[in-house]
Order: C-alpha cells, then structure tokens, then sequence
C-alpha cells in the first residue's frame, strides 16, 4: 500500500505530541510537513529533532507540497472551520481533534463540505483504541453482567491551558464567550470542552443514545481562571441506563509552558475510569493502569509513571485505512454530532439548573 | 470469559504483526518447543538449558519488552531516581509454571536491565528446593534481594514486585501501600472475580506472558543485531544460576570476576 502523505496544522493542541512518534513509525504514512501557528511553537517543535520541515504558514506549506493527502488538524477548536475549508478546497483528508466546533451551524458545513469534497474526515476520539475499552466491549457483547442499569466514568485530567492557552480563552475553546450561568463570572470552554470522551463511550458501550443529561459545575479549584474546572454530569440513556460522569480538571498542575516531566501535582495527571453495573455483576475498569510508580525527579513528588499510550497506533492504522478503501471511519462527523449536542445540552443545564432533554 | 489464545495463535500474531511493519525475517521460525531443527527457534531464555546455544536458537529475554520493566529501567536510566543503591525484588509463581531456576534467571538479568551493570556476587539460601532469596551485587555496588518461591497454587499468576531506592527517590511496580500488582479490569459476578490486564491493543486478547513472548520475538526480528547480545547475556544468566545453587550447597557467597566468570 503506498503511503499516505500527511501534515499537522497548528501543533497547538495538547495532543500534537502524540502523533510524531506513530507517523514516523508507521510504514503506512510518510510525515512530510508540518505548520506551526507561531515563531515559539515552531521552536519547539524543532527542538525535537524531528527532520520535517515546519512553516509559519499554513497557506505556503500546502501550497510547497501540494502531495499533502492528508493533515492532522492540531489546533484550537475556533481554527477547525477554516482548516475545514482549506482542506475541503484541496481535497485534503482530515484527522480532526476531538472537537470539530460547538456551534452547530459551523458543524453543519463542515458536514457539507466534507461530503461535498468526497474526503475523508476522522475525528480523534482515542479511547476507541485503547485495549480496556475493547476489554469492556467485549464483556459487554458477552453479556457477562446481564442487563446494564448503571455506568459511572471519569475523565479527570490536570488542566492542560497553561501550556495550551486556548483551552483557557472562552472564544478558542468553545468558540464564543457565553456566561456559564446567571451570575457566574465564567464562561463556557473549560474542562468539559476538553473531555468528551465519556459521552461518546457510553454511546458506543450501550448502544443507545442520551435521553436527559443534568449538569452542574462546581467552584473553581483554579479560582483565576474565567472557565470552569470542575463539574458533574447525570442522567438517563433512550434504553433506561443511567450515568455519572467526572470529566472535570481536578488534578492540579504546575503551570509550565510546555508539558513534561512533573507536570502533576497529584500523582495520576489523567484517568479513565469506568464502573459498569449490571444485574449480573460490575466491572471496574482503569482505562490507563496499572503503572509504575516513583518519587524522583523533578519535584520529588509521588508520580505515576505511565507504561501505556498507545492509543493513535489503531487510530492511524483506522484512518489510513479509511483514506486508502475509501471507507467511512467510525468516529465520523455523524456519529459524533450527537456528542457534541449532549455536551452542549451540559451547559445548557448547568445554564438553567434543569434537566434538558435531548 | 476469555478466547485463551494458543500456539499457533501467538505465531499468527507475531506474523501479522512483522506484516504490518514491512519486516521480512530471512528464516523462518518457531515460538514454541517442537518446532523445525532448520527454522529460528525463539523461546523464553530459560527454556534453554544449554549455554552454548546453536545460531538458530535465540534466547528471548520476554520481560525485557514488558511495558513495566521498560519504564523502570528509563527511571533509572535517565535519572529520575538518582544514586540506586538498593533494589528488592520478589517473584513468586507456581510449580505447572516456572521453577525456582526460571524465576532466578528472570529475576537477575532484570536485575542487571534496569540497574545497568553486572553481577559480582551471589549469595543463596533455598529451602525445600522451592523457596528461598538470592543477595546479589552489582559491579556499580548496587545490592539486590531477591525472593522466589514456586509455592503458588496450580495456575496462579506470577506475584511480582520490583522497588528500586535511590539516594534521591524510589520507583516500583506496586502501588504505594499494597502487596500485589493491579489489573486495569476486575468483574465480579456470579461466576466470581476475574481480573484482566489488558495492555497492548495490535494483541489484543494475549496473556501478558504471550504479548511479551510475541514482542521480544518481534524485537529480534527487527533488530537482528541483538540476537548475538541476548545469546550472551543467555550464557551469562545460565552461569548466574548455577552460582546460585552453588552458594545455596555451600552456604557462602561466590564472588565472579569483571568478566563474569566464578
């Protein structure tokens, strides 16, 4: 199969770095460019050693290397419309990040466009590809706890936005500035922006869609910042089961400008975890353990060290696949439309204090 | 429950997998005792009694692609605990599984892997001809407690714990405060509890043994250089393992010289 050749827009996503070790390895992709949003991100990314050339400009890299099949679209949420359309122009396939827009109209060009230009449009809902998932999918398929009533997830996470600013800017993040409730000084675009893969699991664990969701945030363990950190989720799917998610940024941080080693302040930065109850029995799952553990450097802090991340292997392999077979990825557009209606009915509610329906 | 995988599936795998990333071995190979005298035979390094092995025979040092020792030895390695002085393993499995020679030879070449050295000394005490502990010293002057038992009932996991303490830090596999590893899913039904631990996606469905056993074959074949190093450190850890018993009979401590010989 010959390889796809690919580029990443922007490098500002908190998730770039995941991407450079798989499109170096995977025989089914050759790397060929990448554009950096500004003089700083090009420099670190340099600073990797990486031998692809980088520009400042999006419009002189496609335009040099018009073999671009395919980008990694990297980026701030507010960017992905016009990266969508640049891309649509060119017949450019796209790897999205996880979301394509919050405003619905813009998702429904994007939409438009995507099927218009015939290209392939991917969006980057990782867990997908992660082998406890798979795990729960298959105990699921097997029946093994009987008829499901209940489903808790987490997805807690330290806050990325000091090393990504636009996951702090209400406009970038959520894509414009809306007062999170009557008398709230925040706004929309904080930790449920950054965390949607818990209303996308349970989708596809149970097969069935949101009935109502009910969502309040709580106060801000990072009191200076205008988005909300902490929040809590409930509410019932179309088939009866009902959840509890955590997708807050209660782990705290250090506020370094490029993410590394000790980064955490609570030793676990990030966790997926899932409980599953059904007439049958419960599973507990931790999407990302076990680990190794130290209290070394740099801040001699307990600190779990994570020993599994591989995640963008079967998501690369899945998109290549779509590009070359001309087939339709399973987080597609449509599929995922109904995620980012949910997360909206959240602020929604945690807006009104109601219940919202969906 | 689990599909258990088998022998031809952990083959299947490992074909699928050299496949996927353009690797065409130039020989081919077996996974398993039984396999053709001409093809590479890729077992688990203790499965080969001899020293001297033949070239086709390559001693796979598994736990070495282990994602847990990978990330331990760059702790190490890379300075995130500084100064090691101490390291105190255990490793405990059944007698259908392993024996107290199997543990040892895994046990001290992860030793050397992740303390980056080699051993000097040896000290052994075995009681039953099932338990015991091993002091080891490396020639950076790291020390090593090691302790092994085939006690476990029939089918049971290996129980394992490697904690390194430095002068600046300490790192472990074990969760601050618990006995036994994790596993990343526990189920309790009628049936009762069954744990999973499910790590490497592309082998998706492999005990943590067959992943490791189908990673270290991948490695080799990848990377063909390092089949002359593992079938160096095999005879190495061969040698290791005799010294063990040897203290063990002899109730002293054998000292082995830079070159690695009693």
């Amino acid at each position: 199969m010959k390889p796809v050749k690919i580029a990443i827009l922007s490098l500002t996503h908190g998730h770039t770095r995941k991407y450079y070790q798989v499109l170096k390895e995977n025989p089914k992709l050759e790397w060929i460019a990448v554009y950096a949003e500004t003089e700083l991100v090009k420099s670190n990314f340099q600073k990797l050693g990486y031998d692809i050339p980088c520009y400042l400009s999006e419009k002189e890299m496609f335009d040099k290397h018009p073999d671009i099949e395919a980008v990694v679209m990297a980026s701030a949420n507010r960017k992905h419309i016009g990266q969508f359309r640049e891309c649509a122009k060119r017949g450019i396939h796209v790897l999205c990040m996880k979301i394509p827009t919050f405003d619905m109209q813009e998702y429904a060009e994007i939409v438009a466009m995507v099927e218009k230009a015939g290209i392939v449009c991917q969006v980057e809902l990782e867990m997908h590809y992660n082998p406890v998932v798979a795990r729960m999918k298959d105990i699921l398929a097997k029946n093994e706890l009987g008829k499901i009533s209940a489903i808790n997830a987490t997805n807690i996470t330290l806050s990325p936005l000091w090393a990504f600013p636009w996951q702090g800017i209400p406009e970038e993040s959520y894509g414009k500035r809306i007062q999170l409730s009557p008398g709230d000084k925040r706004f929309r675009g904080g930790a449920l922006c950054d965390h949607p893969h818990v209303f996308d699991l349970i989708r596809w664990l149970t097969n069935s869609d949101f009935e109502f969701v009910y969502a309040e945030a709580g106060p801000n363990i990072r009191p200076d910042i205008e988005v909300e950190d902490t929040l809590l989720v409930n509410g019932k799917m179309k088939n009866g089961i009902s959840f509890l998610f955590d997708p807050s940024w209660s782990r705290l941080e250090e506020r370094i400008l490029i993410p590394g080693p000790g980064w955490e302040v609570f030793p676990k930065r990030m966790e997926v975890n899932v409980t599953l109850s059904g007439e049958e029995g419960i599973v507990l799952a931790d999407c990302f353990g076990p680990n190794v553990y130290h209290n070394g450097n740099p801040n001699d802090r307990y600190t779990v060290q994570y020993t599994y991340f591989d995640e963008w292997i079967g998501l690369m392999d899945e998109f290549v696949d779509c590009v070359r077979n001309k087939k339709t990825p399973k987080i597609n557009l449509a599929w995922h439309q109904k995620t980012i209606e949910t997360m909206n009915a959240c602020y929604e509610s945690i807006s009104t204090g109601k219940v919202v329906y969906l | 429950m689990n599909v258990i995988k088998n022998n031809k599936d952990t083959e299947n795998a490992l074909t699928g997998l050299l496949e996927k990333y353009n690797i065409r071995p130039t020989q081919s190979y077996h996974l398993f005792k039984g396999g053709n005298a001409n093809e590479i035979s890729m077992l688990a390094g203790f499965e080969f009694t001899e020293a001297i092995l033949e070239k086709n025979q390559i001693p796979l040092l598994t736990w070495r692609l282990k994602r847990k020792f990978i990330e331990l030895k760059k702790i190490v390695g890379e300075s995130v605990i500084e100064n090691v002085c101490l390291f105190r393993f255990s490793c405990m499995g059944s007698k259908d599984k392993w024996s107290l020679s199997s543990l040892l030879y895994r046990e001290m070449d992860l030793f050397e892997f992740i303390g980056n050295g080699k051993i000097i000394s040896v000290q052994t005490v075995i009681s039953d001809d099932q338990a015991g502990s091993v002091l080891l010293r490396l020639d950076n002057n790291a020390l090593c407690s090691i302790e092994v038992s085939i006690q476990m009932p029939s089918d049971s996991p290996l129980i394992d714990r490697h904690e390194i303490i430095a002068q600046r830090g300490v790192t472990s596999d074990l969760v601050v405060d618990t006995q036994i590893p994790q596993s990343s899913i526990y189920s309790f039904t009628k049936k009762g509890e069954t744990k999973y631990t499910d790590i490497d996606m592309e082998l998706f469905g492999f005990d943590d043994m067959q992943v490791d056993h189908i990673r270290s074959a991948f490695q080799i074949l990848k990377s063909p250089g390092l089949t002359e190093q593992w079938q160096q450190q095999h005879k190495h850890l061969v040698t290791l393992v005799q010294l063990a018993f040897e203290s063990n009979r002899k109730h002293e401590r054998i000292t082995l010289n830079s070159g690695g010989k009693a």
